[in-house]
């Protein structure tokens, strides 16, 4: 008696959302309004006065910057609870992880071996997609998730365990914190030049200002999206 | 409903949308209606992202010699970042069930509701 129920719960709210999508203008056609107003004028201008010709990049990062700020934020607070809820493993408790290997498991030499030498390759992909991510597909938050799980395809592999981890706690505390500093300290910046919070100056004689805020942000976003994921990665492991 | 088959990527969404929910209702185990939850997610990523489609477009990337139609970078830029606020809820999501785990010894709805 308990499926009927679901699968009228399901049909409820399916019906009117296929009605409603029934009536919405064909996707890719040029007409809708996902491709006027702000998007013709992002696509016109945006490259000049954003600095990015990546355009994602551009309206991530300046037209909507302080929706980023908010969001980098939302991270941050993310990484707070989830430390605040994982209270660490009782020490001395028999299936506390730290005692043999890593996770209580002995990760595969071959492995291990691997993991190392695709390591340096891994962290040049990333750096590639954080510093290019202005002029092609990619920015900070991608960068930074791939060099996350690096660090955390290192933090299993090396075999450290909560005494001595991959990052020291004092700086690791640093860079989890690192993009809303960034994002601050480059709205202080634009505070200064333009007079308004996170304000790129418009002068064309300063694109290379605005390629510099764009990238300064990118690499700040990047350090602490990796900081927070292998932050996540070892509380749920119970460092 | 001829809209509804000139619409029929928008459709297949829906279904995505309907797979979730039905897993988040059905299914006991958190883990799993955390996955139903992504699911959903996705299907609205995909609407969203679809809806900035254009015809022929190519990703909204300007340089020397690129000529439109583009994608609408907004769309992109928006479901950036709800991406990032999906993961943030994911992560926090598992670190809660595990500590219900380790608090009541399962993660089953319906084990937890007779405990309880």
């Amino acid at each position: 008696m308990r499926k009927p129920l679901v699968a009228l719960t399901i049909a409820a709210a399916a019906v009117p959302m296929l009605f409603g999508v029934a009536s919405l203008p064909r996707p890719g056609d040029d007409a809708a309004p996902a491709h006027a107003h702000a998007t013709a004028l992002y696509i016109e201008g945006g490259a000049r006065a954003t600095g990015a010709d990546n355009l994602v990049t551009g309206v991530l990062l300046n037209y909507r910057a302080l929706d980023t700020f908010g969001e980098v934020m939302v991270i941050f607070a993310a990484l707070a609870a989830v430390m605040a809820v994982l209270t660490p493993a009782a020490p001395g408790s028999g299936d506390g992880p730290g005692a043999g290997g890593p996770a209580g498991a002995q990760v595969s030499p071959v492995v291990a071996y691997v993991v190392r030498l695709t390591a340096p390759f891994i962290a040049l992909f990333g750096a590639f997609v954080i510093f290019k991510g202005h002029v092609s597909p990619g920015g900070g938050f991608q960068g930074g998730v791939v060099l996350g799980a690096l660090l955390m395809l290192l933090s299993v592999v090396m075999g450290r365990g909560p005494r001595t981890p991959l990052i020291p706690a004092a700086a690791a505390r640093w860079l989890q914190a690192a993009a809303p500093m960034t994002f601050a300290a480059v709205a202080l910046l634009g505070l200064g030049l333009t007079g308004s919070l996170l304000g790129f100056p418009a002068d064309p004689g300063m694109a290379w200002a605005r390629e510099l805020m764009i990238i300064a942000l990118e690499l700040g976003i990047a350090i602490g999206v990796a900081a927070a994921i292998l932050g996540v990665f070892l509380g749920m492991r119970g460092d | 409903m001829a809209g509804l088959w000139q619409n029929i990527d928008y459709a297949a969404f829906v279904a995505l949308f309907g797979i979730g929910l039905y897993i988040i209702i059905a299914k006991q185990n958190l883990i799993k209606k955390l996955l139903g939850l992504n699911i959903m997610e996705t299907a609205v990523f995909a609407f969203v992202v679809t809806s900035g489609m254009a015809d022929g477009g190519t990703a909204p990337i300007l340089g020397p010699d690129t000529t439109g139609p583009f994608a609408s970078p907004l769309t992109h830029a928006l479901i950036l970042t709800a991406i990032v606020v999906a993961l943030s809820i994911t992560a926090l999501a598992l670190c809660l069930i595990i500590e219900i785990y380790r608090h009541c010894g399962t993660i089953e709805a319906d084990e937890l509701k007779r405990a309880a």
